[in-house]
């Protein structure tokens, strides 16, 4: 059919469009920093050489002979599986208390709970990091653990509140009515059901830590060096190591990507969309 | 205005065909009646009149100018959706204004247009409303209005009534229809409600699994369907295997009956509708069988009746007969000739109820 | 007697089980909102509080005095507001016509609809280095474009902080984008038709039905990206211009290069302020959306 076909036609263009938008502001930069992860330094790469004339595996060698990188993954790891879990265990009840019981101060806790994602981050992480200085907490993983959690938990109790309303009331009325406790409503009928949401808000807390540079640059360093901060010592210092920057930079994102893939394939797309789309 | 046409109309999705070569003509002025259980393709086939969705093959006319191709922005075609679809962040005046505005017309031509459709459907009155502050047949009146309001050349409906409780949806359906007949407007109607198909429809188009099982009047759509799944589609009717001898047949229970359409190669069976069979208790003569099965419903009674090893439902209208009761040995009168049915692909209908 | 007594005793259940339902309420709360109580509202209650202490304890007002009279935080100021709203207007023209686009279907939507969003788990550092790479002079655009003959002006540490604006700019778009599509695809299909039928074209739809409707998402998404760049720390200090600093650069020298803590608390006063007077704004657009149809349905 003639519209048939010109919607495809119209279709092609836009997928050409669009493809040509992400390749300009995602590929090339990809790319030409893949070209400094690999470039050689004995030669060089001085402009006006659009791509460099010779090439090497040397600055990754360089970055993993520091063993200081490895280290820096593990941690970065470690810090993130565990804000994740801790704010999934702390956002469920308060979640629970949010979706399902109507109380005088609910509104006042909704926009408190929401409040660490109006304040800027660096307000908190500043006026905590000098708190943490005088508990002993700066430059600890405790403490960045801390203060990831503040950023995390408000998203968590978000998407969990908003995927535990979409359970009906009566389901745990039934399981009431077929002898269940309501402790064991809960634990049978309601956890269950918030999976998608612990699956959601979990793989973005883990990504939000894991990527996270400002708080955890302002508690931990510069004895707690995740990724990120790592990163920041080879850009943010006197002199611009570029090529450093380069392979780092690939092994931050990594884990990332592989991350961010696993939960695009897993979580339904509107998660993040119903928990942020009214505030 | 002028009738519409549809030819060797395809819709493939990528597994299945939602319509499968559909032909149909729909004549000046009249509504026809799309019919059929869900999933059918009675729905694709309206929202490709409509534009909203692009048929794989085939083509659709309007008088001789073929408008497959042709975006709905450009068909001036109403069309009235089952969830109302009214802008919800518009006024009623608005809703009806945005198609005029979308012809240019000026602004008191739209404020007179506007007032008198509005007027048709009596909710001038309602205005200064927004959707959500109206009842749902008050939406649905809005929704008519905003269709007529831009004069289509065509008016389509997608089972507009049927997120309306019982009582509002038969006035409506009346009005709809008093409407239609005053615009004269050629109109496609989608339902799966076979009473409002035919109080509704110049002719009744039934569609199974993309394509038209049997098209017709209301009345002898009802009265001498050629297939099976149409004459259990529209009402209930008792598909009953009966002895076929020329045009005789006999049935399970003894009787013998002339048929009315003899000569059909391997009929499912005679049709004899609930209504159509008189009832009585036996006393003492010769029972065709017993009630199995009876149903008070105010306005009538439905019994069902075991005779001759086959099931036979009979509806008694009216208040004032002495019921019968269950395991009382009765005698069944049916009509004097009967009407024998096709096998047809699609089967029987009474599986997908 | 008798039913006077059941009365109270039956007042007093009640009472005893709204107590007991409170504690409940309480204690499912005191994890989440216990947590940040203490980790948030502890820190930014001091922030407060600090900014109008003076180093030796006593309240005053001289912080706020400094703040507003010294030529560097007041262009700090400015600088922090201009680099919160020009990637905001930015991101959110891009925003609005992606997540339109992304409402169609063409050839590898899927792929697309998951490779647009990367720059959401991107950090801002990594966001910061890949605009030094491409546009800083050496970068890759000033290789290709001298040899044309272009002279591109400076886009890396530049007053007008182009560079940190393109950062932000880049690692805002997919959140926008995916809220403004969540909004969008939230409408109803049929509302679309309709107004297709009944004679609108694309452009039309999109201006006069699925914005408006979208304008609650919209606004949230404006928002949201103007306070996290309101307060983003990276992306200016590596990418913008050594004069004038935003508040957030002058709150980290200030306080961990120079300990002098007081003028920071006033710095992050002054930054949650303007953030809760945006929320504000953005309450007050959402009531009058909402609102005034509560108010005309209540006449009724």
């Amino acid at each position: 059919m003639s519209d048939t076909r010109r919607q495809k036609r119209e279709g092609r263009w836009l997928a050409v469009g669009l493809y040509g938008y992400l390749a300009l502001v995602m590929f090339v930069p990809l790319v030409v920093i893949a070209l400094w992860a690999f470039y050689d330094p004995a030669v060089g790469w001085y402009p006006p050489d659009i791509v460099p004339t010779s090439y090497s595996v040397e600055p990754w060698r360089e970055v993993l002979a520091d063993r200081g990188i490895i280290g820096s993954l593990v941690l970065s790891l470690i810090i993130s599986t565990t804000v994740t879990f801790l704010t999934g265990a702390l956002a469920f009840p308060t979640a629970w208390a949010l979706a399902h019981f109507p109380f005088r101060i609910k509104r006042a806790v909704e926009v408190f709970v929401l409040a660490p994602m109006i304040v800027p981050g660096i307000v908190v992480a500043v006026s905590l990091g000098e708190i943490f200085f005088r508990l002993g907490l700066t430059q600890t993983v405790l403490g960045v653990i801390l203060v990831q959690t503040v950023g995390t938990l408000p998203l968590m109790i978000r998407i969990l509140t908003a995927t535990l309303e979409g359970i009906p009331g009566e389901l745990m009325l039934a399981a009431r009515t077929l002898g269940a406790s309501p402790r064991r409503a809960l634990m049978r009928i309601a956890l269950p059901m918030a999976w998608p949401g612990f699956l959601a808000g979990g793989l973005l807390s883990f990504i939000s830590s894991f990527e996270d540079f400002e708080k955890t640059f302002m508690v931990g360093a510069p004895g707690v060096q995740p990724l990120s901060v790592r990163l920041w010592s080879y850009l943010g210092g006197e002199i611009l190591i570029f090529p450093t920057a380069a392979v780092v930079t690939f092994i931050l994102l990594a884990p990332t990507l592989i991350i961010f893939f696993i939960a695009e394939r897993l979580m339904k797309e509107n998660v993040l969309a119903a928990g942020m789309g009214k505030l | 205005m002028a009738g519409l046409s549809i030819r060797g109309l395809t819709k493939a999705f990528d597994q299945v065909r939602a319509l499968d070569g559909v032909d149909l003509e729909v004549p000046d002025g009249q509504l026809v009646t799309l019919l059929g259980p869900s999933g059918c393709g009675k729905t694709t086939l309206l929202r490709s009149v409509a534009g909203i969705t692009d048929p794989t093959e085939g083509g659709i006319w309007l008088g001789d100018r073929r408008i497959d191709g042709v975006p709905p922005e450009r068909r001036n075609f109403g069309m009235v959706f089952q969830s109302y679809a009214l802008f919800p962040h518009m006024s009623v005046f608005k809703n009806l204004a945005f198609g005029l505005e979308m012809r240019r017309l000026p602004r008191s031509e739209i404020r007179k247009r506007v007032a008198q459709a509005l007027h048709l459907v009596d909710m001038e009155a309602m205005a200064g409303r927004l959707p959500r502050q109206l009842s749902g047949g008050q939406q649905q009146r809005v929704a008519l209005a905003r269709a007529i309001v831009i004069e289509p050349d065509v008016l389509l409906f997608d089972e507009p009534l049927s997120n309306l409780d019982a009582k509002l949806r038969d006035s409506l359906r009346d009005q709809l229809r008093a409407l239609q007949r005053r615009l004269g407007v050629t109109s496609i109607y989608v339902t799966h409600d076979q009473v409002e198909a035919m109080a509704l429809a110049d002719e009744i188009v039934i569609m199974f699994s993309g394509e038209i099982v049997e098209r017709g009047d209301p009345v002898s759509l009802y009265r001498r369907p050629i297939f099976r799944f149409t004459a259990e589609f529209l009402g209930r009717t008792n598909v009953i295997e009966a002895r076929l001898d020329g045009d005789r047949c006999r049935l399970p229970w003894g009787d013998e009956r002339s048929v009315e359409n003899p000569g059909i190669d391997d009929p499912a069976g005679v049709a004899i509708r609930p209504e159509d069979i008189a009832i009585s208790t036996a006393n003492g003569s010769d029972p065709h069988g017993e009630i199995a099965e009876r149903m008070f419903l105010g306005a009538g009674t439905n019994y069902v009746v075991d005779a001759g090893g086959v099931r036979v439902r009979v509806n008694v209208a009216g208040t004032q007969n002495d019921l019968i009761d269950i395991g009382t040995p009765v005698r069944l009168t049916p009509p004097k000739s009967l009407h024998l049915l096709r096998r047809g692909r699609h089967g029987s209908a009474e599986a997908l109820a | 007697m008798t039913a006077i007594t059941e009365d109270h005793t039956r007042r007093a259940m009640a009472k005893r089980d709204q107590w007991a339902r409170n504690r409940t309420i309480l204690l499912l709360l005191l994890p989440g909102a216990g947590y940040l109580l203490f980790f948030f509202g502890l820190p930014l209650l001091r922030t407060v509080v600090g900014s109008f202490t003076s180093l030796d304890g006593a309240f005053t007002f001289d912080l706020w005095v400094e703040l507003f009279s010294e030529p560097v935080y007041i262009d700090g100021l400015f600088f922090s507001l201009w680099l919160a709203i020009a990637p905001t207007v930015v991101a959110l023209v891009i925003s609005v016509l992606l997540a339109a686009l992304l409402q169609a279907t063409f050839p590898g939507r899927r792929i697309f609809g998951a490779l647009y969003r990367i720059p959401l788990v991107v950090p801002g550092i990594v966001a910061a280095f890949l605009v030094m790479v491409m546009l800083d002079r050496g970068g890759m655009l000033s290789r290709i474009a001298e040899p044309l003959g272009i002279d591109l002006p400076r886009m890396v540490r530049d007053e007008w902080g182009i560079g940190a604006i393109l950062a932000s700019t880049w690692k805002n778009i997919p959140f926008m984008t995916l809220i403004i599509g969540g909004a969008m695809s939230a409408i109803n299909r049929d509302v679309l038709h309709a107004a297709r039928t009944l004679g609108a074209g694309r452009l039309t739809v999109l201006l006069r039905i699925q914005l408006p409707l979208a304008l609650p998402g919209i606004s949230a998404a404006v928002l949201l990206t103007f306070i996290s760049s309101l307060g983003s720390y990276a992306i200016p200090n590596l990418l913008g211009p050594a004069y004038p600093l935003p508040l957030s650069v002058h709150m980290y020298e200030q306080g961990f290069r120079r300990g002098n803590w007081p003028i920071v608390y006033a710095m992050g006063t002054l930054l949650s302020v303007a953030a809760i007077f945006v929320l504000l704004a953005y309450y007050s657009l959402i009531g009058r959306l909402t609102g005034s149809h509560a108010r005309r349905e209540a006449r009724s």
